[in-house]
């Protein structure tokens, strides 16, 4: 990090190798950084642009994994649901999320609604997959296990399916939640008032290069943060998984 | 209760016409806490008979019961011990024994009490708070089987229980099974391909014929190990030295090459 940040100031602001206008120096993304955090820009200072941005992120990821995760264990668990729903889902799934967002906007408007949706299709598809394979990857002697011990079907689910799908669950989640902030920032260029996206997307009418660095950095930061989260809930859920725990 | 009986079952995978038969008129009844294992050449549906009884697989003909109810699917009355033991990893070892008590609606205390007794049976009880994956396969498996005698059930099915262990272990494992078998007897369906295993801990064995698996012949080891006194001998390897352990086994290993093709392969 520190070699790359060395190598950033060496490029732009010693040797010039990369002109200002085309990217901005150390310097000239501190200033942004300054700007934006003080006095705001976009109509915001970056801490409500930031906030703006993770709530909905988190909104649209709560209502696709609260979707999805129980969809892909049914799936996984009945053949019926999984004959029943496949077909609707492999003819959904090549539609890119991005292209949900003039519906969305023609729906919803400009406002939160419409990206929570977008959000909620895009994370959606990696979390009721990952559920689906958790499902059909149990071992079948531990199924096996369970029945034979007169387990009833709603212990079943929750002691024994749930916890065994967990760790594909979990990979899903992950890639949720990275398809959750690709979705909104997209979102958020085409059509926002308020968020990170929108920065991006004045910063660029602007011209501002310094500004689009600020944004970009905080997406990036955003999204880190929000995955060690998860990461950290996974390990706690997880204790019990040799290969999580390790 | 606790009899297990085959009557004239046959088993098809795939097809009913053009599958493949891995069974074919099975007779066997297993009396009232008896230990009866069944030895044959790998893929002969020794394993399936088994499973039959548990209630994972349904005859294709004939009938599988136990205590004269046909068997339709699986249930605590049968509890089974699997190869790779089968445990819930992200349970403890507590939960994972508590589990079959809890689907029984037993009350708390009596839960506890027979989860203590189990662990003490099975020398597990410093490792109930465990994990399955902070245990080796010995101690796995010993949990595997406390999770079956908790359960109380009617007959007990182990399906090549001791296969995956080390041969160490497996030793230790046998010589406790014959303890805990001779002083707290259940019906006992006991799979293996191991024909000492077999001699050691049964009363009567049952040597399989390739696929299609038929029951060639039974023999009973009980009268002999009677006759001969071998549970005072603790040891197994003690009791592999005698002549008469020596000489049914010899028997069995016999008929069991005659079903191994022209070459002992």
């Amino acid at each position: 990090m520190a070699v790359l940040v060395a190598l950033w100031f060496l490029l732009t602001t010693l040797t010039g190798t990369i002109g200002g206008g085309r990217f901005p120096s150390p310097g000239e993304f501190w200033a942004s950084l300054l700007q934006i955090s003080g006095k705001g820009y976009a109509g915001a200072t970056l801490l409500s642009h930031a906030w703006h941005s993770t709530t909905l992120v988190v909104m649209g990821f709560l209502v696709a994994i609260g979707t999805g995760v129980p969809l892909g264990l049914w799936m996984g668990w009945s053949r019926r649901a999984e004959a029943l729903m496949n077909p609707i889902f492999l003819f959904i799934r090549p539609i890119p999320p991005l292209a949900w967002i003039p519906l969305a906007i023609l729906w919803l408007g400009l406002g939160d609604a419409a990206k929570i949706m977008v959000i909620w299709f895009a994370a959606f598809v990696p979390s009721v997959i990952n559920a689906f394979t958790g499902v059909r990857t149990i071992d079948r002697p531990v199924l096996e296990a369970a029945a034979m011990l007169g387990t009833p079907r709603w212990r079943l689910v929750q002691e024994v399916i749930l916890p065994a799908a967990l760790p594909m669950i979990f990979t899903g989640l992950r890639l949720s939640l990275q398809a959750a902030w690709t979705t909104l920032v997209a979102a958020e260029l085409v059509g926002a008032l308020v968020g990170v996206g929108f920065v991006l997307n004045v910063a660029q009418q602007d011209i501002y290069p310094g500004m689009i660095l600020v944004g970009m950095v905080t997406v990036g930061v955003l999204g880190w943060a929000t995955t060690w989260l998860l990461g950290h809930a996974e390990r706690r859920a997880l204790a019990w998984n040799v290969a999580a725990g390790a | 209760m606790g009899s297990i009986r085959f009557d004239k079952v046959d088993k098809v995978f795939g097809p009913k016409t053009g599958g493949m038969k891995v069974l074919e008129g099975i007779d066997l009844v297993i009396g009232e806490k008896e230990f009866v294992a069944i030895v044959g050449p790998s893929g002969c549906g020794k394993t399936t008979c088994l499973r039959m009884v548990a209630g994972f697989e349904a005859p294709s003909a004939g009938s599988v019961s136990v205590n004269g109810r046909e068997i339709t699917s699986p249930g605590p009355d049968r509890a089974v011990v699997f190869q790779q033991f089968a445990l819930f990893p992200w349970k403890t070892v507590r939960e994972n024994i508590d589990l079959g008590l809890r689907n029984k609606r037993l009350p708390r205390s009596e839960r506890s009490d027979r989860i203590a007794g189990a662990l003490k049976l099975m020398n597990l009880e410093s490792h109930a708070e465990a994990f399955p994956h902070q245990l080796s396969g010995g101690m796995q498996q010993r949990v595997a089987i406390a999770r079956a005698y908790v359960l109380d059930p009617e007959v007990l099915l182990m399906d090549e229980p001791f296969g995956a262990l080390d041969a160490q272990t497996r030793v230790v494992m046998q010589e406790e099974l014959v303890r805990l078998a001779r002083r707290n007897p259940r019906t006992v369906l006991f799979i293996t391909h191991a024909v000492e295993e077999a001699v050691y801990l049964a009363d009567r064995v049952a040597i399989m014929t390739r696929r299609p698996g038929r029951i060639k012949e039974v023999l009973d080891v009980k009268p002999v190990r009677l006759a001969e006194n071998w549970d005072r001998l603790a040891r197994i390897e003690d009791v592999m030295d005698l002549e008469s352990f020596v000489h049914l086994r010899t028997q069995i290993w016999r008929s069991l090459r005659e079903e191994k093709g022209p070459h002992g392969v």
